[in-house]
């Protein structure tokens, strides 16, 4: 169903949560949205807000056009999954996914039934039986998951479920997941503040920062088009390289950004987005990815000094030092350049961004997106 | 965790010759309580000899101490559950929401349990003195006067205790519970208290073996109609001698319950008060 957060504020009069400042959110039928962020972002607090465990201090939250904001927990037609609790330990698996049946009196055959037929869905219908000391730590949350499914919610909330597994069964459970939700057509609001996570799983990204919704878009918009210096940071493994430094225009319309040490021409798609500036002081970025090992020096090129190498496998991340700063580059591991060697960069324009210094906001986005 | 054998074998040793060293008198005492009474103070000792039951018979039935036995186990039971009633919610109140004064509050309630039961006894008498002849609510020797006043020290310890075991469990158990169709009251009793409930056990023993045991606040608010056991076993030490068979069969009575109760709910003690440390 689709959720709306009208104005919603949580203030921090509480030490323990987080405060939300007056977001605005939709989230459409179906879709998978994912709320990003470092920890202390508001993202957990949202969702409980959602959830009713947390009670807003002002604003709306609609589910299917319904008003929930008052309502009980119970009352909500949610079902959620949590990072640090997976199963009743008192209760073996099969009591465990009967046990969201027991409150709406479903009768025991029809219990029986939807349990098995639950349990089959998320691969734990052999360990009917077990009770927690008996399962591993992600069969547990697959018990999670059922108990979440048993009751046909509206909503699946998330709440970091994953972040407690080991790497490899994190992977596996967040692959089964996209798979949850393509089978059930639910709405699923998924917490995490692990960007590749996001990036995997996510039909909708909501990138949070401090109680507040920094962008809202697909996985492709927040890493390619961040609105913001803080997106553009916080999306992406290894992080985007990002300096400060200021403009330059020359007469004939090219245009530059001076940075320590050296200058880079900009192509002319930043232009438009010039207006908005209210110095010439700018937050310019690239991608590790974007960054190019050419064999000469030629336009947008700069000699610098490799200091580290990190292999990732089939590519390999260089730290490399041009003027004092220290670029992350990645380059197939063929092409790796030896630690203590030169090398030269390329900076293609085209994989460039560029912030405003005072704003932190995309010098590429149109004015509109700006004032929204 | 394999332990080696010989650090073991001596674990085993001194736990070994501290029981020995506590059971001695004990064994003692409660041979004592089956010798005839030419024997029970005959020296040496005699440690063979044709167990009777006549000092039991005395004590029950002549002095009718059955009625102290029956005057402990209501005012032990009542004080344990209504402890109980009201210590669980109250601790998980106080393990599940802050407030204003909450640590405050807390920390008053452990410095009750500091004080020694004969700084309060004469309060708690004039109280119910004061009370009597403004109200007409008599306190005084009734079984709930005793109970209400064993509250200062087993509410504290209920608290105390039971909060460290709900502050053990993730919210999360019974926020789980509530998204899924209960009530907070709901998930409380079908998720947490299951949980928690070899803590409730041993919380409610040693609630009880104070209770049990208590006799200086029995002494000065209890009277004919209420007085406990620990109160007829002092009636057999008197002025000019203790009648040593007498005292042992009723130390019997007093100490059986606390043993059968301890090796039945054995496993849950230990489950309750190792509770959390292992995992």
């Amino acid at each position: 169903m689709k959720v709306v957060l009208k104005e919603l504020v949580k203030d921090f009069k509480s030490t323990d949560t987080v405060a939300v400042n007056r977001i605005n959110l939709e989230i459409d039928q179906g879709e998978l949205a994912v709320l990003l962020g470092p920890s202390g972002c508001g993202k957990t607090t949202t969702l409980r807000m959602i959830a009713g465990l947390e009670q807003p201090d002002s604003g709306r939250i609609y589910i299917a056009e319904r008003d929930i904001t008052d309502l009980a927990p119970k009352d909500r037609r949610v079902a959620m999954v949590f990072q640090n609790f997976s199963m009743y330990p008192t209760m073996n698996v099969y009591d465990n996914i009967a046990f969201p049946l027991h409150a709406i009196k479903m009768d025991r055959k029809e219990i029986d039934r939807t349990v098995r037929e639950v349990a089959r869905l998320v691969n734990i219908d052999q360990l009917l039986e077990r009770g927690l000391r008996q399962v591993s730590g992600g069969e547990a949350q697959r018990v999670a998951l059922a108990r979440a499914m048993v009751r046909r919610p509206e909503v699946f909330l998330m709440d970091e479920p994953l972040s407690n597994l080991d790497a490899k069964l994190r992977v596996q459970l967040r692959t089964e997941i996209k798979r949850l939700h393509q089978d059930t057509g639910t709405t699923f609001i998924f917490v995490t503040h692990d960007q590749e996570e996001a990036m995997t799983l996510g039909d909708k990204i909501i990138v949070m920062n401090r109680g507040d919704i920094q962008q809202v878009g697909t996985p492709h918009e927040v890493f390619f088009t961040p609105r913001n210096a803080f997106v553009a940071n916080f999306v992406g493994t290894p992080s985007m390289n990002m300096l400060p430094g200021s403009l330059r225009i020359e007469e004939s319309g090219r245009l530059f950004v001076v940075l320590p040490g050296f200058e880079l021409e900009l192509p002319r798609r930043f232009a438009a987005g010039l207006r908005m500036m209210t110095s010439h002081h700018v937050i310019w970025g690239i991608r590790p990815e974007a960054i190019k090992l050419v064999p000469a020096i030629g336009d947008n090129c700069v000699p610098g000094l490799v200091e580290l190498v990190e292999a990732l496998g089939s590519r390999d991340l260089m730290f490399v030092r041009v003027h004092d700063q220290l670029f992350g580059v990645i380059v197939d591991a063929l092409d790796s350049v030896p630690v203590g060697e030169t090398c030269s960069l390329h900076f293609d324009g085209a994989h460039m961004h560029l912030f405003d210094a005072d704003s932190e906001l995309s010098l590429l986005l149109d004015e509109k997106a700006n004032g929204a | 965790m394999v332990v080696p054998v010989r650090e073991r074998a001596l674990s085993y040793a001194i736990l070994t010759a501290m029981a020995v060293l506590v059971l001695i008198p004990v064994l003692a005492g409660s041979l004592t309580a089956f010798k005839p009474q030419i024997i029970w103070i005959s020296s040496p000792p005699v440690w063979f000899f044709e167990p009777t039951l006549e000092n039991f018979e005395f004590v029950l039935i002549t002095r009718q101490n059955w009625l102290h036995l029956r005057n402990s186990l209501i005012i032990s039971i009542g004080s344990v559950v209504i402890a109980l009633v009201l210590g669980v919610p109250a601790a998980y109140g106080f393990a599940r929401f802050r407030f204003r004064g909450s640590k405050g509050l807390m920390q008053w309630l452990i410095s009750l349990r500091m004080i020694p039961p004969i700084v309060v006894g004469l309060p708690f008498y004039a109280m119910f003195l004061f009370l009597e002849r403004a109200t007409g609510l008599g306190l005084r020797d009734t079984h709930f006067g005793l109970i209400l006043t064993y509250q200062t020290f087993l509410l504290p310890l209920v608290i105390w205790m039971m909060r460290g075991y709900f502050v053990e469990l993730p919210a999360a158990m019974e926020e789980s519970a509530m998204v899924e169709g209960y009530t907070r009251i709901g998930a409380l009793r079908r998720v947490v208290l299951p949980v928690v409930w070899p803590g409730i056990v041993a919380t409610a023993l040693l609630n009880f073996i104070f209770a049990w045991n208590e006799f200086f606040l029995a002494l000065i608010l209890a009277g004919n109609n209420t007085s406990t056991l620990p109160m007829a076993a002092g009636t057999y030490v008197v002025r000019a001698r203790v009648e040593w068979g007498n005292l042992f069969a009723v130390n019997l009575i007093i100490m059986m319950p606390v043993i059968v109760l301890t090796i039945f709910l054995r496993q849950q003690l230990v489950k309750g008060l190792t509770f959390g440390i292992l995992e």
